[in-house]
């Protein structure tokens, strides 16, 4: 028996709004090492002809988080509360992005997520549920569709 | 002489880049930075009660490693996809070290994209990440 709440399947969240914020895209890219001044420091952005301060690759999954976070505080479940994950169990398979444009600070996108289904995998010994965010913004459009498996080890 | 995404061909490596030791206050920073609280890397209380020896990074601070690596070398508006597959646990106060390799040129979309292979692997040569890429040729 898995733990994942599989009656979730299918389950589309409702768009949430989500700013993307200078210091929090910084903070993000001090962290992870990110040498490159575009994705801290907004003068060398603009000068290299971006808007403002530019997210880095992986900031998608960020932007999910957040967005499951608002959700949460208005009352209603984020993603991985939606489908019962327990951190005691849960590993993170996959993750993917495909990227329709770039993220940059002071944007405001527009976030679903998805639970697209779940399956099991060695022998019952693994459970796996697969999701996806896809981040819109208001003018240019789908900006990136993320995908991940996020695992139960069971047993 | 430097390659680019302009000048690639199969077999060609991307300059390898690396990342650590990874320390607990690193971990502590990439759970507020990224909003991912999971305790499992960060309390060690919890980690050994969920059956660990302690706690371990988040596979997605080693996929941030993969991000900068492709965007580094390709420029990120020229990132199509950046994929992975988290094959093993990237213990604390581990030292990433990613490559990648271009496999082929692929027509997609009416663009022409380098196929990338991706690797993040730890001390003892552990593969933690397997990954892919889709670079356009700017």
């Amino acid at each position: 028996m898995g733990i994942f709440d599989r009656s979730t399947a299918g389950h589309i969240t409702p768009p949430v709004d989500v700013t993307l914020e200078r210091g929090a895209i910084a903070f993000f890219a001090e962290t992870i090492g990110e040498t490159n001044p575009i994705h801290f420091d907004v003068d060398a952005a603009r000068s290299a002809g971006h808007p403002d301060v530019v997210a880095p690759a992986t900031y998608p999954v960020v932007v999910g988080t957040f967005a499951g976070n608002e959700s949460a505080r208005k009352g209603s479940p984020g993603i991985l509360d939606l489908i019962k994950a327990d951190m005691r169990h849960l590993l993170h398979g996959t993750e993917s992005y495909t990227y329709h444009g770039t993220m940059y600070a002071g944007e405001t996108v527009s976030v679903v997520n998805e639970v697209l289904g779940f399956v099991d995998a060695k022998g019952g010994k693994l459970e796996i549920a697969q999701v996806a965010t896809r981040i819109t913004h208001p003018e240019r459009g789908l900006i990136v569709e993320a995908k991940r498996d996020i695992i139960h080890v069971l047993g | 002489m430097t390659i680019t995404p302009a000048t690639a061909k199969p077999g060609d490596t991307l300059p390898p880049l690396t990342f650590g030791p990874i320390s607990r206050t690193t971990l502590a920073l990439y759970a507020g930075a990224s909003g991912d609280h999971n305790p499992i890397h960060i309390d060690l209380d919890f980690a050994k009660s969920a059956g660990f020896d302690d706690v371990f990074a988040h596979g997605m601070l080693s996929m941030a490693q993969l991000g900068r690596l492709v965007t580094d070398w390709a420029g990120q508006e020229n990132v199509a996809a950046l994929s992975t597959r988290f094959t093993a646990i990237t213990p604390v106060n581990a030292t990433v070290t990613c490559e990648g390799t271009v496999t082929e040129v692929v027509e997609q979309d009416g663009e022409t994209l380098l196929k990338l292979t991706l690797s993040a692997k730890v001390d003892d040569g552990t593969q933690t990440l397997k990954g892919n890429a889709l670079v356009r040729i700017a």
